[in-house]
């Protein structure tokens, strides 16, 4: 590829400047500097001297040196107080210099904020993940029925009809949609009330099924939450594929579960990829869901914790360290669909 | 491999309010060449999917092989079908899509690799079996589906206009080489297409379909040569057309007066004198007045240009407010223009009557 790109040769030079250097501003603004901040914040830690307490002896003794400097001068002939000034002013730069040490920490760098990170903490950033990977597991079974749902519809109403049904949840705020999705699971919540309505438990008798103390509300939540990131890929890429290929398939005597196996799922493969990695990145990083429906309940998700660290402890560095944890995390997690399904970037951004 | 006889029996297929198919009845020999030709929209595609099984018949009932198979999905049919996409499985190889009804139906690795190994050979593609279908050229492609289609031992073979995506010489080889294929199979092949010299090129038998129904079926040459309806006698190949009134009608024999002047044709069909008719000439068969025996057949003209197609020419000339042309051998130079005498003989005119409303 050489000459202009398509942009100077449709809109001009002066356009395709502005088109650049937007996208060279939002690259830096918005990709680079919070990045890169964040991995700098995580890399250093302010550091309490380790001889602390010798430090504050030593900082007494030399005040009493000092009281004794002071009486010595006072009594001292002319000719000899010069040199006492002189030693008075150095110790006071000397307790000067160690009280500044004593009371302002050293800013260090090393790898510290992430392999201190404690046997608790370690085990909820891997359950968050393998639960970030059930999530989108669940997702992804949901969701491949529904797609293929509106896109084999064969009426474009139909299909019409499932999108806008999947899309009104989202002109809802996602904290508002959670808060629906609680009162739908709660004690008393819809399911509650319709079980003992049909009469198979009794809500005075405390019988409703604690739905929230278990973390498939969470699970439930999620899948909910995020559905849409998942139908949308998967039915762009069955959107493409050519009808006569289940056709022949059907032809030739394929069952329905080999067609999809071997025919519909492996030219699906990219929309798979795209939504498993957004369903798995947004659950992973989903804050508000799990801290609504589990309620302290089901046990922290690893974003509670980040949160923590940087609005409770106030100890950003650990904060930034545990985020860039979470982000390298995703990023592997990427890498690794992308391997299993051998699909490349190219392939994704079709 | 043998084929299969079809029988439609008054096959009927609506949608709605929209009739794409009226009721038909169709037989097609066992191990024939059949070829459904006609314009897009006249059902051709439809009548291929009910006899496939993708389409149930509103009514009437698809017989193959003497069985009724009209409730029978096109799984259990022993017919297949080549797509006009052809719809190879772009991410399996080139022997996997052979395969593809064989593991279908259970059989086991190696009998279904050899097995394609053997039908690649068939049409020789044996070297390209570990290929992705993206790597073959059109025509290798379209092989692919034949010998997919192959592979499953169907009795009767369906091709919904498959060589529509290839280029000129192509399709005339394909032509050759479908044609060699049934021959060596002995399966039935119902061939669909738009494109009059594929149907007269390949087929034992051509239907020709408008509108839903079936004008005519007959062979090639009879359909060329005596067309049951105006609509295949101007479908396939072309006509030089004179609309009049009849004038007289003699031993089968219809004098038309047309604003040409008066000009004489076989009639088919029945008509009386008065009704309003239409007068076909081939333009292989309109010659200059001088190089034909003398006939009743005049027609005053002026040499308006020529067309070269190769091996012959198409000389067009302007009539009075209408088009006629003349179809023949290459001569080598443009003739002169100005007024000319055309003819034709009598018993190469045909003559349709318009149906009386």
């Amino acid at each position: 590829m050489s000459g202009p790109s398509d942009l100077v040769r449709i809109y001009g030079r002066a356009f395709a400047a502005a088109c650049w250097l937007l996208v060279f501003g939002w690259f830096t603004l918005l990709v680079l500097v919070p990045q890169v901040t964040m991995v700098d914040q995580s890399l250093w830690r302010m550091e309490q001297p380790k001889d602390a307490a010798q430090l504050t002896l030593d900082i007494d003794r030399l005040y009493n040196d000092l009281s004794v400097m002071k009486l010595d001068r006072a009594d001292a002939p002319a000719d000899k107080q010069a040199a006492l000034d002189a030693r008075i002013a150095e110790t006071q730069a000397a307790i000067r210099e160690m009280e500044t040490r004593e009371t302002q920490p050293r800013k260090v760098y090393g790898p510290e904020n992430y392999t201190r990170m404690s046997g608790l903490h370690a085990e909820i950033f891997l359950r968050t993940l393998a639960f970030a990977a059930l999530t989108t597991l669940i997702a992804l079974v949901v969701c491949y029925p529904i797609a293929c749902a509106a896109a084999f519809a064969g009426k474009a109403t139909t299909t019409a009809v499932i999108l806008t049904a999947l899309t009104i949840p989202y002109a809802i705020n996602e904290l508002l949609r959670t808060y629906a999705f609680l009162m739908v699971l709660d004690y008393r919540g819809v399911i509650n009330t319709a079980l003992s309505w049909i009469g198979i438990i009794d809500l005075d008798r405390d019988q409703a099924i604690p739905f929230l103390e278990s973390q498939a509300a969470v699970f439930a939540g999620l899948v909910y939450a995020y559905v849409l990131f998942m139908v949308f890929p998967i039915y762009n890429a069955l959107e493409s594929l050519d009808k006569s290929q289940i056709e022949a398939a059907r032809d030739l005597g394929a069952s329905s579960l080999r067609t999809h196996w071997r025919v519909i799922i492996p030219h699906a493969k990219p929309g798979l990829a795209v939504g498993s990695i957004m369903v798995f990145m947004l659950s992973a990083g989903s804050y508000a869901v799990p801290r609504i429906l589990s309620r302290g309940l089901g046990g922290d998700w690893f974003t509670q914790l980040i949160y923590r660290q940087f609005f409770d402890a106030h100890n950003w560095n650990i904060g930034s360290a545990y985020s860039v944890a979470l982000l390298i995390a995703c990023l592997v997690f990427v890498a690794l669909v992308m391997k299993i399904t051998r699909v490349g970037l190219k392939d994704m951004v079709r | 491999m043998r084929g299969h006889e079809i029988r439609l029996e008054q096959v009927c297929v609506r949608f709605g309010a929209v009739t794409a198919v009226e009721p038909t009845d169709l037989t097609i020999e066992a191990g024939e060449f059949f070829s459904i030709l006609g314009p897009s929209g006249c059902g051709k595609t439809t009548l291929l999917r009910v006899v496939s099984g993708f389409l149930s018949p509103s009514e009437g009932r698809v017989l193959i092989g003497g069985r009724d198979l009209t409730a029978t999905g096109p799984a259990e049919r022993p017919t297949a079908m080549i797509f006009q996409s052809l719809a190879l499985f772009p991410q399996m190889t080139v022997w996997e899509n052979v395969a593809f009804g064989l593991e279908a139906r259970g059989v086991d690795k190696a009998t279904r690799k050899r097995r394609a190994e053997e039908l690649l050979a068939l049409v020789a593609l044996a070297e390209h079996a570990g290929k992705r279908p993206s790597e073959l050229s059109g025509g290798q492609r379209q092989r692919v589906a034949i010998a997919r289609a192959l592979a499953v031992e169907p009795a009767v073979l369906l091709l919904d206009e498959p060589l529509s995506a290839l280029d000129l010489k192509l399709r005339q080889h394909m032509r050759a080489e479908l044609k060699a294929i049934q021959r060596r199979t002995g399966v039935t092949f119902i061939y669909i297409t738009h494109d009059q010299g594929e149907a007269l090129a390949m087929s034992d038998r051509i239907a020709v379909m408008s509108k839903g129904r079936i004008e005519q079926v007959a062979t090639p040459d009879g359909l060329y040569a005596t067309p049951a309806t105006p609509f295949v006698a101007t479908f396939v190949g072309e006509q030089n057309v004179a609309e009049g009134t009849i004038a007289a009608i003699d031993s089968g024999i219809a004098t038309l007066d047309t604003p040409l002047g008066r000009l004489s044709g076989r009639l088919i069909g029945k008509a009386a004198a008065g009704a309003r008719a239409r007068l076909m000439v081939r333009p292989e068969r309109l010659h200059h007045a001088a190089h034909v025996a003398p006939t009743p057949n005049t027609l005053s003209a002026a040499f308006a240009r020529r067309d070269l197609e190769g091996p012959v020419e198409m000389l067009v000339f302007d009539l009075d407010g209408a088009q006629w042309s003349i179809h023949r051998q290459n001569h080598g130079e443009t003739p002169r223009t100005g007024p000319v005498e055309l003819a034709f003989a009598t018993e190469d005119a045909m003559v349709f009557a318009e149906a009386t409303p």
